[in-house]
């Protein structure tokens, strides 16, 4: 601040300029979310199903109408070994298309017991956490 | 009073001192470095080579790669020079006053000049442009260094870097880092971590710029003040003074120049990032010189010049372009199948349904809304793709000290690089996070790194017209360790990472596969892994048709790209694209933990990283 003091009026203009948010682009801002509005109801199309094994983790994956809301979007898969309580939470993230009808869910689940039967559903969620609260059937699978 | 006047004489005593001090320890260090004793610094002699890489690592021609660029650059800067000067000087009119009819192209030109002035650098060998050639996007120009040790080597030979020389084009659109909590993510900000977060200067571009030239592994200046004090001496010094109002006239101390020759991280230096004693009215004019400096390079960078949105697909946004069927057909899958503009934003509102097996409908027609004039294929924010570790990096290998006692990565083979998280946590090798209120979000983004624009990802000299084998080709390197080597590999990591992955390291894919083809080594960081990617279900047919979208997206298509034509290299040939690079493949070490400054620091990955 002292420099401004001792230069030209003009420089003081071009100081400012330079060292305000001049150069922010309102249009890039724009580009960086677009969150389409929230799904009422989100239904799965397809699965869920394991996709692959892989000694202690494993991919699930699911389709579901686009539950809007925001881009950034979890999957989540509840599972556990007793079918009724699916104790642990596996999340994965993706970035929903707002353009596309359709979403594709899938999440990493790491940690897994070999020659262990799992019993698990899915769900997802927006970035903030909040579930989507998709119905799921109940389903199960034996790692290996 | 009394006693205030005798404290700031104590103070200045002490100045003195440490001045003193730090002028001597650098005589000592320096004549150690250049095997000399007589004290004083001889530019011609360049300082011992930095060689802790085991044979294979530096490329074969590197010296002569390196010359090559220099030349090329120095090429650039006299053109540059001789258009400034050729330009009708702006007038200073107005209130507020504006530098009027020529003052943005003399502002550009003066950020083109800045950018190919080698002179920025401890032994004036160094210009920006060094990393960042036209010809390819502003991204690296030596094909050997893209084919194995990814980061380039900086001032000091052989320093570099961890990360690849990201492209210039349209970084200035990024804006100032944020964390919008309404999508729990961070968008904005410029390198592949997003640390230049634009907090002071309103621009994440030209904050950027203010990195290289004191990277210890670049520029190596040691001090930003030595921007002013070069600047001083430069023959555009009077073009800088009269755009930005800067009197280029700081006195700096007798030791400025032996200080400046000195590359940052040598141990003379201890943890002062000053050691330019200045008065506190010189160093805040230096600062200012610096951030004026910063912003020219960045008008350059958003003029026409780099970021000229003159694409062929910009063309066909205009309906001056016809894309061919494999391009539209790229197209179509880039926003559908693919999902590709779900993070490299196209600019369309709406999207084809995607096809069967994922949804219910057969390709249907393109509903969207007028796209955007000038989308920029990217959502500025960040994901964690799951990259294998490189082991090629010449990051891994600088775990002994140089000449000057630095050593840019003690934990050798112990880093991980966890992107945006390390900088969240302010961790080693980045910059400290100017804002508290972010570092609770490390956990959500360890192994997060800046989503690239697509735009100029295909850009080649002309003589080396892709990037793709068998070409003739430019090898280039691609995301933040230059694992891919071509568009085919990138979009087949995209579609098959998760269709083939192996719980081993890069190099040792089981026998009866192929590493990139078939066989995709484990993550670096598993953690945050982005599952929006990795079984696409495209065909081979299907990859290719993508490459050749990606292809409509250089510059140059509408009007001639600036100094395109620069490249004096040499094309590669042969081989296939699917396997480009394969030849340089070797076995990852066994790595040790990931070392505890980098892992072990709060708030803790979600997940331990091995």
């Amino acid at each position: 601040m002292n420099r401004l003091l001792l230069i030209p009026t003009a420089t003081v203009a071009l100081t400012l300029i330079a060292t305000g948010n001049f150069f922010f682009s309102p249009q890039a801002a724009a580009q960086a979310t677009s969150s389409p509005k929230q799904t009422s109801r989100v239904h799965i199309t397809k699965g869920p199903a394991l996709e692959s094994a892989h000694g202690d983790w494993a991919i699930f994956t699911w389709t579901s109408n686009n539950p809007g809301g925001s881009d950034e979007h979890f999957g989540v898969v509840h599972y556990g070994t007793d079918p009724k309580n699916l104790s642990q939470t596996a999340k994965s993230h993706i970035r929903l298309n707002p353009a596309h009808s359709y979403t594709v869910f899938r999440v990493r689940v790491d940690g897994l017991t070999p020659k262990t039967t799992y019993y698990y559903k899915v769900d997802s969620a927006n970035a903030s956490g909040a579930s989507d609260k998709v119905p799921s059937p109940l389903k199960t699978f034996m790692t290996q | 009073m009394r006693n205030r006047r005798l404290i700031a004489l104590l103070i200045a005593c002490v100045a003195v001192a440490a001045s003193l001090l730090i002028s001597t320890q650098l005589s000592s260090a320096k004549n150690e470095a250049a095997g000399k004793g007589n004290g004083k610094h001889d530019p011609d002699t360049p300082p011992p080579i930095y060689n802790p890489y085991p044979p294979g690592i530096l490329p074969s021609d590197l010296d002569s790669e390196i010359a090559r660029v220099i030349r090329e650059v120095d090429n650039v800067e006299a053109e540059a020079l001789a258009q400034l000067r050729a330009l009708p000087p702006p007038t200073l009119t107005g209130q507020p006053p504006i530098l009027a009819h020529t003052g943005q192209r003399a502002n550009v030109l003066l950020g083109k000049v800045l950018n190919f002035d080698k002179n920025m650098s401890p032994f004036a060998t160094r210009a920006f442009a060094f990393c960042h050639m036209p010809y390819v996007g502003f991204s690296g120009p030596i094909p050997s260094v893209n084919l194995t040790m990814v980061a380039y080597p900086g001032s000091v030979r052989f320093r570099a870097g961890k990360r690849t020389a990201q492209r210039y084009t349209y970084a200035p659109e990024f804006p100032v880092l944020n964390h919008n909590d309404t999508q729990a993510a961070f968008f904005g900000g410029n390198f592949w971590d997003s640390r230049a977060t634009g907090y002071l200067l309103g621009s994440p571009d030209a904050h950027q710029a203010q990195g290289p030239p004191v990277d210890t592994q670049e520029h190596a200046l040691p001090d930003t003040a030595c921007i002013a004090f070069r600047l001083e001496s430069a023959s555009y010094k009077s073009f800088f003074e009269t755009i930005w109002g800067d009197e280029l006239d700081i006195k700096f101390p007798h030791d400025t120049e032996e200080i400046c020759e000195t590359p940052g991280g040598a141990s003379v230096f201890g943890t002062d990032t000053m050691p330019i004693k200045l008065s506190p009215s010189d160093r805040a004019r230096a600062n200012d010189v610096y951030d004026h400096w910063a912003q020219s390079l960045d008008q350059y960078e958003a003029s026409p010049d780099v970021s000229a949105y003159s694409s062929k697909f910009d063309a066909f946004l205009a309906n001056a372009a016809t894309l061919t069927a494999d391009e539209m057909a790229g197209y179509k899958l880039f926003r559908g199948k693919a999902n590709c503009n779900s993070c490299h934003l196209d600019g369309r509102s709406t999207a084809p349904t995607p096809p069967p097996p994922y949804g219910e409908l057969p390709n249907s027609e393109d509903t969207g809304a007028e796209a955007s004039t000038r989308p920029t294929f990217t959502c500025f924010g960040s994901s964690n793709l799951g990259l294998p570790l490189n082991p090629r990096d010449a990051i891994f290998y600088q775990n002994k000290p140089d000449s000057f006692g630095f050593t840019a990565n003690p934990f050798g083979f112990g880093f991980r690089d966890l992107g945006l998280g390390t900088f969240l946590r302010s961790g080693p090798g980045s910059w400290p996070n100017p804002n508290d209120t972010w570092t609770p979000f490390a956990p959500t983004s360890d192994g997060q790194m800046q989503t690239s624009t697509a735009r100029n990802v295909a850009m080649t000299p002309p003589q080396c017209p892709t990037t793709e084998a068998p070409g003739p080709y430019f090898q280039k390197e691609f995301f933040h360790n230059g694992y891919i080597k071509s568009l085919k590999q990138l979009v087949h990591f995209y579609n098959t990472r998760d269709v083939y992955p192996f719980d081993v390291t890069s190099g040792h894919c089981p026998s009866g596969t192929i590493e990139k083809v078939n066989c995709w080594p484990r993550p670096e960081v598993k953690n945050n892994e982005d599952m929006t990617i990795g079984k696409l279900g495209l065909s081979e047919t299907e990859e290719n048709q993508i490459v050749a979208f990606l292809q409509t997206l250089t510059d140059g298509f509408t009007t001639p790209y600036p100094d395109i034509n620069k490249f004096t290299g040499v094309c590669a040939r042969g081989g296939s694209a699917a396997t480009q690079g394969n030849e340089v493949l070797i076995p990852t070490p066994p790595l040790p933990p990931c070392a505890s400054a980098i892992c072990d620091v709060a708030p803790l990955p979600t997940m331990p990283i091995p």
